[in-house]
């Protein structure tokens, strides 16, 4: 299929698509990394604060002493921490006049996941980076907004500089890779497309010419009756869009989605769950008849399959999982003892934020903050284990060129640090 | 020409064996045969028997069919040698593969056996059916190579009588240039002679030893100077030469045709290079083919009708089709894409991290 060999060539395909597992040992390498480095940074300033001003040493001794006190979020804290930030960059979108597109806070909202996948909150706060990515957005998605204007409206209006500040260190989170699929333009398509049918317009699909208009409007009168009774088929069609669309809006960005699945599969599965029989009918009009999932998946083996009923089988079986991932989500704000788990862990992070990281954020000017100089495009695991590497090794080669050069070392030796 | 008139004037009491006819009666009498049965027989004959169209041959015993058009004067006395070139003719003409065509020098002489292996059988009337069967399934099966290699010798023919002629023109240019030497040469001499004489007889008896032993002088220098002209001209004729038989040696092509030939073996393969396709400037893709939907015109919607009335939007260059397409592309971009799977599979495939990614972080490293 054309579509998907385009869709291939997407960043977010080749960059930002993770199996379940790599999603999740991608966040777990990350924390570990982030959390090492938090020990030893809070210790090192704890036992010698005039000295903080090196870069962390991994050494073995270190951790034998006071393990204990310092205590590192988890994965899954984690990415509850930086879900509650993401919905309040939702709520963020509200604040200006008029209100940020939907697509742009998504966009801004993706920015923030896909950032927390290889930096840890812990390093860097995600009330910091928040206001960056959606400005950030706002620059991605061709809506136009001056530094100062958009400052102005975050709450606790900080200032442009601190805004800004973590901007190149946030782009080389994402690994310059801007370019986000939605899914909600993909649901603009498909509902002009049943609107179509239902007026009798509809087009056969390539694959399957037999169709005809009059056939496809007949065959969308005649499913089943939805949940909630409609009055007309455009008005189901009409519910059924903006039921999809809130979806997409909330459940869609604060789970995993993105990285898992592709925009068109989100959109569908989000359909799937509000309107189950109209979506079922529309993929049938796209990939052929209803499938029997029991006894295809028996014959599997012995007669090879059409290839479209293949894509078929497997596409339902993703579209169930996806669905299931989008109704498994339910707002912070709603639950209770969600709110309650938030505010332990917001004090547990307060504890173990590591002071070094939030100092480079906002040096901004200085070349390259350490942390994320490894993060442009080297594996998604290795941001911050990279940059231990990286320092080790610059002061090993430092070292070095001290020891060689005829006339010893530079007169600066270290160009940031000077600045 | 020669040959034949001292046939002629030999055979004055031949007869012809058809109308009995002797030559001494008719002293322009011509024989000719016809090369289906190579009975002989005369002009007036052939034109008496066969001008109403082919009839049987006169002799008694023969039955073949003989046509006039294929009647000609006889080339050899013998008529088994005057068959056998003709056989040979034809046979060649056939089989004609030539020693570049073969892979090695041993199959090229084994062709050559074949073919005369063949020619004998065809000239002794051995397995004459068997042979002309060959020839014919030969004939059709390779036409096209025949037809090639025809053609070459056909070429080859016309150059080396093109440089036979240059040959002889140039030698004929030569005799007269070294002809118009000798001339100046003499009359060189003579008038030195007479200069010589005229001083002689002016000069007193002094001188006379003197003026005799310049004259020889002068007469000597000259010649060396020719000479040693002459030679250069004939080297740089020579190098002419040579450089015009190597442009001949190179100019004929090699052989083509299809190898393919149960008759003959140890034929080199010929590749003939495939046919270009036409250029297909997006390799197989099609831009406007899309596979999960066929786009419309239009579709209804109010909230769009609105933008496709406006007049300022589409003067401005915006059309809604664009729209349509993309937001129907976006729709399906990917709905086969699974990304559970593929991911994994891309990520088995991808063990060591690109040299562009060491190179970046590399490059990151230095800067700091």
């Amino acid at each position: 299929m054309i579509e998907d060999t385009i869709y291939r060539t997407s960043s977010q395909y080749r960059v930002w698509s993770y199996t379940e597992e790599s999603l999740q040992s991608l966040r777990a390498s990350t924390n570990t990394i982030a959390s090492d480095r938090v020990r030893v940074t809070l210790r090192r300033t704890r036992d010698a604060p005039q000295s903080a001003t090196g870069t962390p040493q991994p050494g073995s001794d270190v951790d034998s002493k006071e393990e204990k006190p310092i205590d590192c979020l988890t994965p899954e804290e984690e990415l509850v921490f930086v879900r509650y930030y993401c919905e309040s960059l939702l709520e963020l979108g509200d604040e200006y006049k008029p209100p940020l597109p939907t697509t742009l806070r998504a966009t801004a909202i993706q920015y923030l996941r896909r950032f927390y996948l290889t930096n840890s909150p812990m390093t860097y706060h995600p009330k910091k980076i928040m206001a960056c990515a959606l400005f950030l957005a706002t620059k991605t998605d061709n809506y136009y907004m001056s530094l100062q204007k958009f400052s102005e409206a975050i709450p606790g209006s900080p200032s442009a500089e601190e805004v800004i500040a973590p901007e190149f260190l946030l782009m080389q989170g994402l690994r310059f890779t801007f370019d986000i699929r939605h899914p909600f333009r993909g649901l603009e398509g498909g509902i002009m497309e049943l609107s179509a049918i239902a007026e009798g317009q509809g087009q056969p699909t390539p694959i399957l010419p037999h169709q005809t208009a009059q056939s496809l409007k007949q065959a969308l009168l005649s499913i089943a009756p939805p949940p909630t009774p409609s009055s007309s088929i455009t008005d189901r069609i009409g519910r059924a869009h903006n039921g999809t669309r809130e979806l997409l809006k909330t459940a869609a960005q604060m789970t995993d989605a993105y990285f898992l699945y592709t925009p068109s599969q989100i959109w569908l599965s989000a359909f799937l769950l509000s309107d189950r029989p109209l979506c079922e009918f529309y993929l049938e009009t796209k990939l052929g008849g209803p499938i029997i999932p029991s006894t295809n998946s028996d014959s599997d083996p012995s007669t090879p399959l059409d290839p479209l009923v293949e894509l078929r089988t497997k596409l339902s079986k993703v579209l169930s999982d996806c669905s299931a991932l989008l109704q498994g989500y339910t707002p912070l704000s709603s639950d209770p003892a969600q709110i309650k788990n938030l505010k332990r862990i917001a004090k547990k992070h307060y504890k173990c934020q590591n002071p070094e990281g939030l100092n480079m954020a906002q040096k901004r000017d200085s070349a390259q903050p350490p942390t994320s100089a490894s993060a442009t495009d080297s594996g998604p695991a290795t941001s911050e284990s990279e940059t231990e590497r990286l320092a080790k090794k610059r002061k090993l080669e430092e070292q070095k060129r001290g020891a060689q050069d005829l006339f010893g070392g530079e007169l600066v030796p270290d160009r940031t640090k000077g600045q | 020409m020669a040959s034949k008139q001292a046939v002629d004037r030999r055979d004055e009491d031949e007869v012809c064996p058809v109308c009995k006819s002797s030559r001494y009666l008719n002293p322009n009498m011509r024989f000719l045969i016809n090369p289906e049965c190579y009975h002989k027989m005369c002009e007036s004959c052939v034109d008496r028997i066969f001008s109403s169209g082919p009839s049987n041959c006169p002799v008694a015993g023969c039955r073949k069919t003989l046509r006039k058009n294929r009647f000609r004067a006889q080339t050899f006395e013998d008529i088994g040698v005057e068959r056998e070139v003709d056989i040979r003719r034809r046979v060649m003409h056939i089989l004609n593969r030539r020693e570049e065509e073969f892979d090695t020098k041993r199959n090229y002489d084994d062709f050559l056996e074949q073919r005369e292996e063949m020619i004998a059988n065809l000239v002794s009337r051995i397995d004459v059916a068997k042979t002309e069967a060959q020839l014919k399934q030969y004939a059709l099966e390779n036409e096209q190579s025949i037809r090639a290699n025809q053609a070459l010798e056909e070429q080859e023919a016309t150059s080396f009588q093109a440089r036979m002629t240059l040959e002889q023109e140039e030698a004929q240019r030569r005799r007269q240039i070294a002809r118009q030497e000798y001339e100046n040469e003499r009359r060189e001499l003579q008038a030195g002679r007479e200069d010589f004489l005229t001083r002689l007889a002016a000069g007193t008896s002094a001188d006379a030893g003197t003026i005799a032993r310049e004259g020889s002088k002068v007469h000597l220098k000259k010649s060396s100077a020719r000479r040693s002209e002459e030679e250069r001209i004939r080297q740089k004729q020579a190098a002419l030469r040579g450089s015009e038989t190597k442009r001949g040696g190179a100019s004929t092509p090699a052989a083509a045709g299809p190898a393919d030939s149960g008759l003959i073996k140890g034929l080199r393969k010929i590749k003939t290079p495939e046919p270009e396709k036409p250029y297909d400037p997006f390799m197989g893709f099609v831009p406007e083919k899309r596979d999960y939907f066929t786009l419309q015109e239009s579709y209804p919607s109010s909230f769009l009708e609105r933008q496709r009335q406006n007049q300022m939007a589409s003067a401005g260059g915006y059309d809604l089709r664009e729209y349509y397409s993309r937001t129907l592309l976006e729709a399906f971009a990917g709905l086969g894409v699974f990304v559970g799977d593929e991911v994994s599979k891309r990520d088995a495939e991808k063990v060591s991290p690109p040299a562009a990614t060491e190179g970046a972080a590399m490059v990151a490293g230095n800067e700091k």
